[in-house]
């Protein structure tokens, strides 16, 4: 949902260019993959995730604490010492930004293909959405002091409105169709994944040639904080999930909703926020990167988690 | 009727004999609950993705007559002809198993992961002529029929009956994504073109015809069974046979399986004659709803199954419920409609039948049979007093006995080995008269099992009589030690076996398959002392990745032996050669 957002807002940046048929096509892409989402879903499993909250919570500290403080901590061992030149504040300003935000749909997708736990990673994305109203603009009011950058910033109510609602109706169609009939919801679940499949290449291609200036011209440093991040997000958050002994599931889409955050919606409220401001392209360099960057990292990250759960799996003789 | 116990402890609603003959073969029977059940969804086979495809009983009636049809029509096969069968649970193994009995012909059912010589085996010792084949494993196809007499094959899809688009696209996946489907280069025949074939040339009383003259001593079935005592032979079972022993295993549970309203999960191969007699032919009978699921392999195949139907009733085998328990999901959520569980095929563990009724809060009970007696020999009765760790009392109409070397029957409590009589009891092995000679004595089976019987009249297996390891002279059976082993923290299956010994003659060695991490040999041994006499203490503790098991996860203690045999030889010529 906010994917779309990304490049249709960065038409500010002038950077990339999205025209209407690829803003819709994005939109239905994930309208099907959250509809299929939803069609693997029974309430039953939304309940299991809220009667056992501690993938919840943690998730919850994870989000708020591990990647607001990693784009910090990368900003000061990376970004400050070895930029040159070339407005790192507001380059420091993304990034924080970036880190800030909820978790995106993006991280339910993954999850699904990784065999995680898909209505936990939902009710994750929802909670933590919630949650940004406050968490957003204090994680950002902390660190922007810290750095000795004096913005502020408010996340608008719409903006989060939207994500929820974008999120809940396809899912909750998706069961209610599955209820209805299991064949047409496994039906739509697999055409689902199909379309979560062709969506990677596809955000991917139409990223990269409009991008591919911006990918010559950035210095490395902030290429480390914008891969940086999503990576150590869901390192960090995996072995804390696996040290506090959250069942390797639970583990595994921790670190995902952890990783993945919603860059569409980064990109959207800095647009919205510093669209007057001429080195709005500059605030919009980490969140762009990483969008693109969170992708590829997310599907080797799914293809080692996959591995994992596959070698997991009982092995139980022929019964066949 | 000699010594029976157990019969001051059927329950209420349980008779002691079965009524004279109500069928006279199986067809009787089947249409009996057809004409009774009409509408009601017979089969639902459940993929592990949850799509789904279902047949009523007037449905499966109708087809199977179609396939009667078409096997006397257009193949021109005769009563008694054989009928190898060999496909997995899907809605096809009904409509396949019931035509071959309406046509008065004889299945053989067959696992479909047997290998090319093992296919060569069962084939050309049971003389089919005619195959019917899942096109998944249709490859093996050239090596095997050039060397046996099979002249028609039948090949079946795994969607064969499902909702068209739902069909398609399984079909499609196969094809381009998981690739499982070969090219089958023998001249063959299309399921759906035999049912419609079958369909074109169907009369009603031509149909009809094909029963006439089969009795209750007519051989229905050939099931093959040996496979862990060496060359596998096929038990001839009678159309007498199986009515009785549907009709045994129906009364036994009394009102526990509730006429028409039971749906039955069924993960157990049909093919094996515990999931054949019990699942396919009882609830059959019952008027309940199957459902079907190709491989329960991994076990999270089966969670769409319970995720989208009510399931009331389960038949499994130990490894079955266990694999169960230990996932996540069926513990998270266990099934709120189960009403009871049967388990048979191989040592229930007290362990696995505790957790199983802990998480679920159903009944779970543990029986006895084999392939030679169709197979139900003995049941927990479910609504009277159900001993744990005893395989129950005898269905009715059923006499079991303990008897020691000499054929008499031993005392109460005293082991011997388990014979018995009923008309379950096969007809004899297939063309070995010498083999069916020694297992059939003045009409009792011999089992080969030995048991004890308590004052109530319950039976405890305490082993096979050729798994018993003698240390010292003390008879030491490998499932009461497999029994306290598997109850160590860590350990999830485990094999115990006798190898030969200089000082004790033999010794017990067990081998252990662990979680992570694993228990220490010391820790295993150190629970054994607690609760085993000494001499019962394996001496030997081998940790492996993976134990030797059956078609239906029983432990293959023959092959832990020969491979036993093996490292003891290879260990005895590396010696030499240093």
């Amino acid at each position: 949902m906010r994917t779309l957002r990304i490049l249709s807002e960065e038409i500010a940046n002038e950077a990339t260019v999205v025209n209407e048929f690829e803003q819709t096509l994005l939109r239905i892409f994930i309208l099907v993959i959250m509809f299929g989402l939803g069609a693997g879903l029974t309430p039953k499993d939304f309940s299991l995730a809220i009667r056992r909250p501690w993938g919840l919570v943690i998730g919850w500290l994870t989000q708020f604490g591990i990647m607001p403080l990693t784009a910090y901590l990368l900003i000061v061992t990376v970004l400050f010492p070895f930029s040159n030149g070339g407005d790192v504040m507001l380059i420091a300003l993304g990034a924080l930004i970036m880190g800030s935000v909820p978790a995106g749909t993006t991280s339910n997708l993954f999850t699904y293909f990784s065999k995680g736990n898909v209505a936990l990673s939902v009710t994750m994305t929802i909670n933590s959405t919630l949650w940004a109203f406050i968490m957003t603009p204090a994680a950002l009011l902390i660190y922007s002091r810290l750095l000795g950058l004096d913005e502020s910033l408010q996340i608008e109510f719409g903006e989060l409105a939207i994500v929820i609602v974008g999120l809940i109706i396809p899912v909750a169609l998706g069961m209610l169709v599955r209820k209805f009939s299991s064949n047409i919801g496994a039906l739509l679940e697999l055409f689902g994944s199909v379309v979560g499949l062709l969506f990677i290449p596809f955000l991917i291609a139409i990223w990269v040639p409009r991008n591919w200036e911006l990918l010559l011209t950035t210095q490395w440093p902030t290429y480390v904080v914008a891969i940086g991040m999503g990576l150590v997000g869901i390192t960090v958050a995996y072995y804390l999930s696996k040290l506090l002994r959250l069942h390797p599931m639970n583990a595994r889409t921790i670190a995902l909703e952890t990783g993945i955050n919603n860059g569409p919606l980064a990109i959207a409220v800095i647009v919205a926020v510093y669209i007057e401001n001429p080195g709005v392209d500059k605030i919009l360099l980490v969140p762009a990167l990483y969008s693109l960057f969170i992708v590829i990292i997310s599907t080797l990250v799914t293809l080692v988690f996959r591995r994992a759960n596959l070698a997991a799996e009982q092995k139980i003789p022929n019964l066949l | 009727m000699t010594n029976s116990p157990w019969l001051a402890h059927y329950p209420s609603d349980v008779p002691h004999q079965l009524p004279a003959a109500a069928f006279a073969n199986l067809p009787e029977l089947l249409r009996s609950s057809a004409s009774q059940y009409k509408k009601q969804i017979a089969f639902t086979q459940v993929m592990p993705n949850g799509m789904n495809g279902s047949l009523t009983y007037a449905e499966v009636d109708r087809l199977s007559d179609h396939f009667a049809a078409y096997l006397r029509e257009d193949l021109g096969l005769a009563a008694g002809d054989r009928v190898a069968v060999q496909v997995p649970n899907c809605l096809s193994f009904p409509i396949l198993a019931f035509g071959i009995f309406k046509a008065g012909c004889v299945l053989v059912n067959t696992n479909p992961l047997y290998t090319a010589n093992e296919m060569i085996h069962q084939f050309s010792d049971s003389g089919a002529k005619t195959l019917v084949v899942i096109d998944m494993f249709a490859d093996r196809l050239p090596a095997v029929l050039a060397s046996t007499s099979i002249e028609n094959v039948v090949t079946v899809k795994i969607s064969e009956f499902f909702p068209t688009m739902v069909g398609g696209v399984i079909r499609g996946v196969q094809k381009f994504w998981s690739k499982t489907i070969p090219k089958i280069e023998v001249k063959h025949t299309k399921f759906s073109a035999a049912i419609s074939s079958g369909k074109a040339k169907y009369q009603e009383n031509k149909v009809s015809g094909y029963i006439t003259g089969l009795n209750s001593e007519t051989l229905a079935a050939l099931q093959y069974t040996g496979g862990t005592t060496g060359v596998s032979k096929g038990a001839m079972l009678s159309h007498g046979n199986l009515v009785a022993n549907t009709l045994q295993m129906i009364a036994h549970c009394g009102s526990g399986m509730r006429a028409g309203k039971e749906t039955v999960l069924t993960a157990l191969p049909l093919y094996h004659v515990f999931a054949f007699t019990v699942n396919l032919l009882g609830f059959y009978y019952n008027g309940a709803r199957n459902i079907l699921v190709p491989s329960p392999r991994p076990p999270g195949n089966l969670r769409r199954a319970f995720d989208n139907y009510k399931i009331t009733w389960l038949s499994g085998v130990n490894t079955l419920f266990n694999a169960l328990l230990n996932e996540r999901w069926f513990q998270d959520a266990p099934p709120k409609y189960l009403h009871a569980s049967a388990a048979g095929g191989m040592a229930l563990q007290a362990s696995v039948a505790t957790r199983w009724r802990e998480l679920t809060g159903t009944p779970i009970v543990e029986g006895y049979g084999l392939t030679e007696s169709s197979p139900v020999l003995t049941f927990n009765p479910l609504t009277g007093t159900a001993k744990d760790g005893t395989v129950g009392i005898p269905v009715p109409s059923t006499e079991l006995k303990c008897v020691d070397e000499n054929g008499n029957e031993v005392p109460v409590g005293q082991p011997g080995e388990i014979i018995a009589r009923g008309p379950q009891v096969m007809l004899g092995y297939w063309h070995r008269p010498d083999e069916s000679a020694k297992s059939l004595q003045n009409g009792w089976l011999h089992t080969g099992d030995v048991a004890s019987m308590d004052a109530d009249g319950y039976f405890t297996i305490v082993d096979r009589t050729h798994d018993m390891i003698l240390v010292n002279g003390f008879n030491v059976y490998p499932n009461e030690i497999e029994e306290q082993i598997a109850a160590v923290p860590g350990v999830l299956e485990v094999g115990v076996i006798g190898v030969p010994d200089e000082q004790t003659g033999e010794r017990v060695q067990a081998y252990i398959k662990a979680s992570v991490p694993a228990p220490s040999p010391a820790e295993v041994t150190a629970y054994c002392r607690t609760n085993l006499s000494a001499y019962k203490i394996p001496q030997d503790i081998i940790f492996v990745d993976e134990l030797p098991k059956s078609p239906i996860g029983k432990i293959l203690r023959r092959t832990l032996r020969d491979e036993a045999t093996a490292s003891r030889s290879a260990k005895s010529d590396a010696n030499k050669g240093a």
